[in-house]
């Protein structure tokens, strides 16, 4: 059940759509700081955005693609100034598929990015009502206020969980599974194990270069999306609130009293 | 008549207050809210609950924390400390330094007002009451968390 059902598609913008999966928004972005996720890790952008099948479609291109070419690994070699080990371990029947998608994930978040933006202020001046409430059989979704540190907090101990904070079902599932993933096959905490015991030596010996690699990516976007969208579903919040005021408590036969403070 | 004056934050205790208002007899018609545009102040760090201006100092820091974290894993495979503590000083690193870099542009070459720190008053609520429910109304302002009230007779 909605609040608001859009029957006569009356209207030619949306600023926001809240439903059972998430509350969805137009809101000003930096396209280059969008560029910049999408270069950090191809689909984040994209995600960033709130365009699932786009971000997703890149982010499982990404991780197939430079598993089998090997790029996190020849990273590292190159990092640490073993050219001839990233030459040796790069694998050329998938490396340069990945050079055209790669940019193209740049350059499509920044492109959209700017785009959304305008539709943002159209939109927002066009001011058109929106669905703020769902409830159904298996979620409940409605306009609310959450602290930002909090969001930034659950996604530094686990990627997705910011997200499930602010009711980002999606992204959070998504970062979740994927996070279980990455963790496991980089045998990450083996390595933190090994660092409590104070066994350094070991606790570098056991990681999987390739797959932990990914991870950096991960925890930061993690935060950084599960922050902004917090921000911004505050907003949206207070300006759904604010007009809902002016709609219904501004009755044009209130005077203001002229009078004396009673102290 | 009296009128009882007050400010709030946008929240939902607002929304409830003014349920429990109609619910005491106050007539929605007695009621007038006045929604403000707040004064903008200095950029912050971190954004709140309370307010935001959503372009806080951390998307640069959070972009290069990244970065730095990638790098400082991979050469960690080389150096002593091993790659975890060596990505979380990269991180650390790169942070502070997005954050500097932030600081930097905001403050020095583009002086900018934002939101005022701290709660702000974001709402001016107006009452028009019996004398007798006055201080019911004060109550349940109160109760929901008003910043201030004051009775005008």
């Amino acid at each position: 059940m909605d609040n608001y059902r859009n029957v006569e598609n009356g209207f030619r913008r949306y600023k926001a759509h809240i439903s059972i999966a998430g509350t969805t928004q137009f809101h000003i972005r930096n396209p280059y700081v969008i560029a910049w996720w999408s270069a950090a890790f191809p689909g984040f952008g994209h995600l960033l955005l709130s365009k699932y099948l786009r971000g997703l479609s890149l982010f499982i291109w990404e991780v197939i693609v430079n598993s089998n070419a090997k790029i996190n690994l020849a990273m590292v070699h190159s990092f640490c100034g073993n050219i001839e080990a990233a030459k040796e371990v790069l694998e050329p029947r998938w490396m340069l598929m990945y050079i055209p998608v790669y940019l193209f994930g740049i350059w499509d978040s920044y492109r959209t990015s700017v785009d959304m933006n305008k539709v943002y202020l159209l939109a927002e001046k066009e001011g058109a009502p929106f669905n703020s409430f769902a409830i159904g059989a298996m979620e409940i979704n409605y306009l609310d206020k959450r602290q930002p540190a909090m969001s930034v907090i659950w996604s530094l101990f686990m990627p997705g969980l910011g997200q499930l904070h602010i009711h980002r079902l999606l992204t959070a599932f998504f970062a979740l599974t994927w996070t279980i993933l990455f963790i496991y096959f980089s045998k990450l905490l083996l390595s933190v194990h090994y660092l409590f015991l104070g066994q350094i030596t070991e606790s570098t010996a056991v990681l999987d270069i390739q797959w932990l690699l990914f991870m950096p990516s991960m925890w930061g976007f993690a935060a950084y999306d599960s922050y902004i969208n917090t921000v911004e579903n505050n907003k949206l919040f207070n300006n759904e609130q604010k007009e809902f005021l002016i709609n219904h408590y501004q009755d044009r036969s209130f005077h203001v009293k002229k009078g004396k403070v009673e102290v | 008549m009296v009128q009882i004056f007050s400010t709030f934050e946008h929240s939902t205790n607002l929304e409830l207050a003014l349920t429990v208002l109609e619910k005491n007899g106050i007539h929605k018609e007695n009621i007038f809210a006045v929604p403000l545009t707040n004064r903008k102040t200095e950029r912050r760090l971190f954004d709140s609950i309370h307010n935001a201006d959503g372009i806080s100092l951390i998307s640069t820091g959070a972009a290069l924390g990244t970065a730095f974290a990638v790098v400082g894993a991979s050469v960690g495979f080389k150096l002593a400390w091993g790659p975890i503590f060596c990505g979380l000083i990269g991180t650390s690193v790169g942070f502070i330094l997005g954050v500097c870099i932030d600081l930097f542009y905001y403050k020095v070459i583009k002086k900018q007002q934002r939101l005022l720190r701290g709660k702000n008053s974001e709402v001016i609520l107006l009452i028009e009451c019996e004398e007798e429910q006055a201080d019911t109304v004060e109550d349940i302002l109160w109760h929901h968390y008003a910043f201030g009230t004051a009775r005008i007779v």
